[in-house]
């Protein structure tokens, strides 16, 4: 999935990438939106920056998000 | 609970550790220095341990400091403060171990900190509704007291955050986001050109000393904070000049250097050396700033390298039109203004492509386009800044491929592309760009310049032998604390990132700073990275509904489009005075409304009323807000008032009616009705309606006066004393009483 700016996500399960730690275990269930996609490369490796309600903001790989809705 | 240790016993014992123990900080009952250090550390281990965020260490590091008092048998104030603790502690250690392993507190006490969404969107994590609320009653400086508990460089923030503040922002879900970014460079200046943007009070120099390795955002964010709290710090930087890519980077039209210059000047006059030309591993050593006493390193050493396009043509025409956009911004920041063609081509699709094109324009080149593999939705640019690209005269060319660079041996005279078009691959539900066979074609070009990513220069980080890298090119670091794999090296910004956001970079600094003064006193890291904290709640700001419906986000004024096209002018000139104090007032004020919804759910489903139309509360499925329709069918009858957790909702008689408030928005005014017999209040006429129409079936109507529950009383026991004769059996004094209640 390619994310976007703007898009709400949920973060459903862990990511097996190496940059995934055990406190973000916390974030699994979480909705919120990417705040900054991976700026150049469209990377699906890339770290991206997502808001998550009621978490922070943080940079998450890719495999532990999923859309919410379709990005208008 | 044992003599000594007044707690409550339904109150969480960590949650009453926490508030004796800010008592004592903040009454100032504690005076001896030793004392108030290890009540401050035990405060902030025992704040993790509250709201979550402690490791597995955190209650042997709470004993250990506990013990600390108790090493100076002459210092009463420790005695009296650690016995204390240590009979909590030994009491009610299961509870404790219960927080750390489980996240929860039985008693409910320990509630974890709400912030504001925007608040908790901030990677530096900025009070926001605070410091708008301010700058909406004019106190600039105040605000920007506030933001630099969390950010340095308000002023550089202010130009050119990504702001994830405001795709967070509530007011969105009602119409558009709050300005937070202009509003705050607004306050940044102002308090800059009246000379109030001062630095906060610094702790006494603690005799270390740590070397931080950049001038970037994130290095001078963890200077600024470790030198308040008495390091002393010295930052490396291979540059001539500070910011990093600040100053490197990102154009002059965006961030004028004197804004960097006054910002950095705040943070050395708190005694951080900023040493230029100086690469590490190069000019100085690991061991040789270890022998001079450094105990701490923090590397922020950005990403500073440039991706190769990998075509043809690149390396043999490198330097004769061929350029990469960090060295061909960095060039034009540190003085060289040569046009680099009259036709340049940038391929890329970030807001780096779209600098080095808009630079290209100002330096004078006559056409300037942006080829893209994908198309306009998916560039990673900024929309404001593709807008802006476009105003100017910059072209795109879409789904465009480059295959390679040509030239006629002397320089580069085009890009030989194919056109694409987006698939998707097997197995995946991304997009990727495909060349259409046959569709080659010449996009004519003096010059290439390359913004397809950077990547750290890992020169020199060899002196950290322990330090691990990642698969990405990147430092691996625990993010909680930005500490490496190797003890007491640091590292935060690009460098751990990649190339991100400015906003991170300063978060990730400050985080490290206070991780470094966690390393230096041997205090346990965190397991999480901390939850942002709320400073102060300043008061509503008092408007009508209508008002606060009808504002609007203003337009950013612009420079004229021909300065655009040809200088280095700042091209966003600001908000007027007036707009800004307007646009702070539009905030909802998030820290204050949690949005939880009782208010709405008492309105509709226990009273029947369904008055408050907040659709904005829900943030998956935002519906209609108007806090105009409140008045259409409310009767301030007061229920959300007093269901709401958090004063949010608060109501208010004066001047003959009733205010029903919104976080200092009218959402409802009532004239009141007064009791005609005594003149008491008894509130609006459409709340005593609907009492009336409830309770009709249940007592009959004994007069059709407006009687307080009172005079009602009164009358109705008058009218019974009336018609039911009092019983002979009344001792004297009863029926003395009743006569004086007649009366």
């Amino acid at each position: 999935m390619q994310f976007r700016r703007g898009q709400k996500i949920e973060v459903y399960q862990p990511s097996k990438d190496e940059a995934w730690e055990s406190y973000m275990g916390d974030f699994i269930g979480c909705h919120g939106i990417i705040t900054d996609p991976d700026t150049a490369i469209n990377d699906p490796d890339a770290l991206i920056e997502v808001s998550l309600q009621g978490m922070g903001t943080h940079r998450l790989p890719q495999d532990c998000l999923r859309p919410l809705e379709s990005h208008t | 609970m044992e003599k000594g240790v007044h707690m409550a016993e339904n109150v969480c014992p960590v949650h009453g550790t926490i508030l004796h123990l800010s008592r004592q900080l903040d009454s100032g009952a504690l005076t001896e220095p030793r004392t108030i250090r290890i009540s401050e550390e035990i405060l902030k281990l025992l704040e993790e341990i509250s709201n979550g965020h402690a490791g597995k260490d955190h209650l042997s590091g709470v004993n250990d400091r506990v013990a600390e008092f108790f090493k100076n048998p002459g210092n009463p104030q420790g005695l009296k403060t650690g016995t204390y603790l240590k009979k909590v502690l030994e009491k009610h250690t299961p509870v404790f171990e219960s927080h750390i392993e489980t996240g929860n507190c039985a008693f409910m006490d320990c509630i974890r900190l709400a912030p504001s969404p925007c608040q908790m969107a901030c990677p530096a994590g900025i009070d926001v509704p605070t410091y708008l609320s301010l700058i909406a009653e004019g106190k600039d400086a105040e605000a920007i007291e506030v933001i630099r508990h969390d950010n340095p460089l308000p002023w550089v923030c202010g130009l050119v955050c990504t702001r994830p503040c405001e795709m967070m922002c509530v007011r969105a879900r009602i119409d558009t986001p709050v300005s937070i970014k202009f509003l705050k460079a607004f306050a940044a200046e102002r308090a800059m050109s009246h000379g109030l943007y001062t630095n906060p009070p610094q702790k006494p120099l603690n005799g270390k000393k740590v070397c931080v390795v950049g001038a970037g955002p994130a290095g001078l964010s963890a200077a600024y904070y470790l030198a308040l709290m008495g390091y002393g710090v010295r930052i490396l930087e291979s540059l001539p000049v500070p910011g990093g890519m600040l100053m490197v980077g990102i154009p002059r039209y965006r961030l004028p250097r004197e804004i960097i210059d006054r910002e950095v000047a705040m943070i050395t006059a708190l005694g951080v050396e900023i040493c230029y030309n100086t690469v590490f591993g190069k000019d100085v050593t690991r061991d040789s700033l270890e022998k001079e006493g450094f105990g701490a390193f923090f590397l922020a050493i950005g990403a500073h390298k440039s991706y190769q396009l990998g075509l043809e043509g690149e390396e043999a025409y490198k330097d004769k039109g061929v350029v990469d956009s960090v060295m061909f911004l960095k060039n034009v920041a540190l003085g060289q203004r040569t046009v680099p063609g009259d036709r340049v081509v940038v391929i890329g699709g970030g807001n780096v492509a779209i600098d080095a094109a808009r630079t290209s324009l100002r330096l004078g080149a006559k056409e300037v386009t942006i080829a893209y593999r994908r198309t306009r939705s998916e560039m990673p640019a900024d929309v404001e800044e593709v807008e802006h690209a476009e105003e100017e005269g910059i072209k795109f060319a879409f789904l465009t491929i480059p295959t390679a660079i040509v030239g006629n041996e002397e320089k580069v005279t085009g890009l030989n592309c194919l056109q694409g078009e987006l698939v998707k691959k097997e197995d995946s539900d991304r997009l990727y760009p495909m060349p259409v066979e046959g569709s080659d074609y010449v996009m004519e070009a003096d010059a290439v310049i390359s913004a397809i990513g950077q990547f750290v220069d890992t020169d020199g980080m060899d002196q950290f032998q322990e330090v691990q890298w990642t698969r990405r090119g990147t430092i691996e670091v625990a993010r909680a604390s930005m500490e490496t794999s190797q003890h007491g090296v640091f590292a935060a910004g690009d460098a751990v990132t990649g190339p991100a956001t400015v906003i991170e970079a300063i978060g990730g600094g400050k985080r490290a700073a206070e991780a470094i003064d966690r390393y230096f006193n041997g205090m346990p890291q965190p397991r999480s990275p901390k939850v942002p904290v709320r400073y102060r709640r300043e008061k509503h700001i008092e408007m009508p509904a209508s008002t606060k419906m009808v504002l609007k986000r203003p337009e950013m004024p612009m420079l004229n489009i021909d300065r655009r096209r040809t200088m280095f002018q700042q091209a966003e000139l600001g908000y007027t005075e007036n707009m800004v104090r307007e646009e702070a007032r539009r905030c909802l004020r998030c820290d204050i409304c949690r949005r939880c919804g009782k208010c709405v759910e008492v309105c509709r489903d226990k009273m029947g009323i369904d008055a408050l139309k907040f659709g904005y509360m829900d943030f998956d499925n935002p519906g209609e807000t108007d806090f105009r329709k409140t008045a259409e069918n409310c009767i301030a009858c007061g229920a959300c008032v007093a269901i709401c957790p958090n004063d949010a909702i608060t109501m208010e008689d004066r001047n003959g009616e009733r205010l029903l408030m919104l976080c200092g928005t009218v959402i409802n005014r009532q004239k009141l009705v007064h009791c005609e017999s005594c003149g008491a209040i008894m509130g609006p006429q459409k709340y005593l309606d609907y009492v009336n129409k409830k309770t009709q079936g249940i007592r009959p109507v004994t007069q059709k006066a407006l009687l307080c529950n009172s005079c009602s009383r009164e009358q109705s026991a008058v009218f019974n004393v009336a018609t039911h004769p009092v019983t002979p059996n009344l001792k004297k004094e009863e029926a003395c009483n009743f006569e004086g209640v007649k009366k």
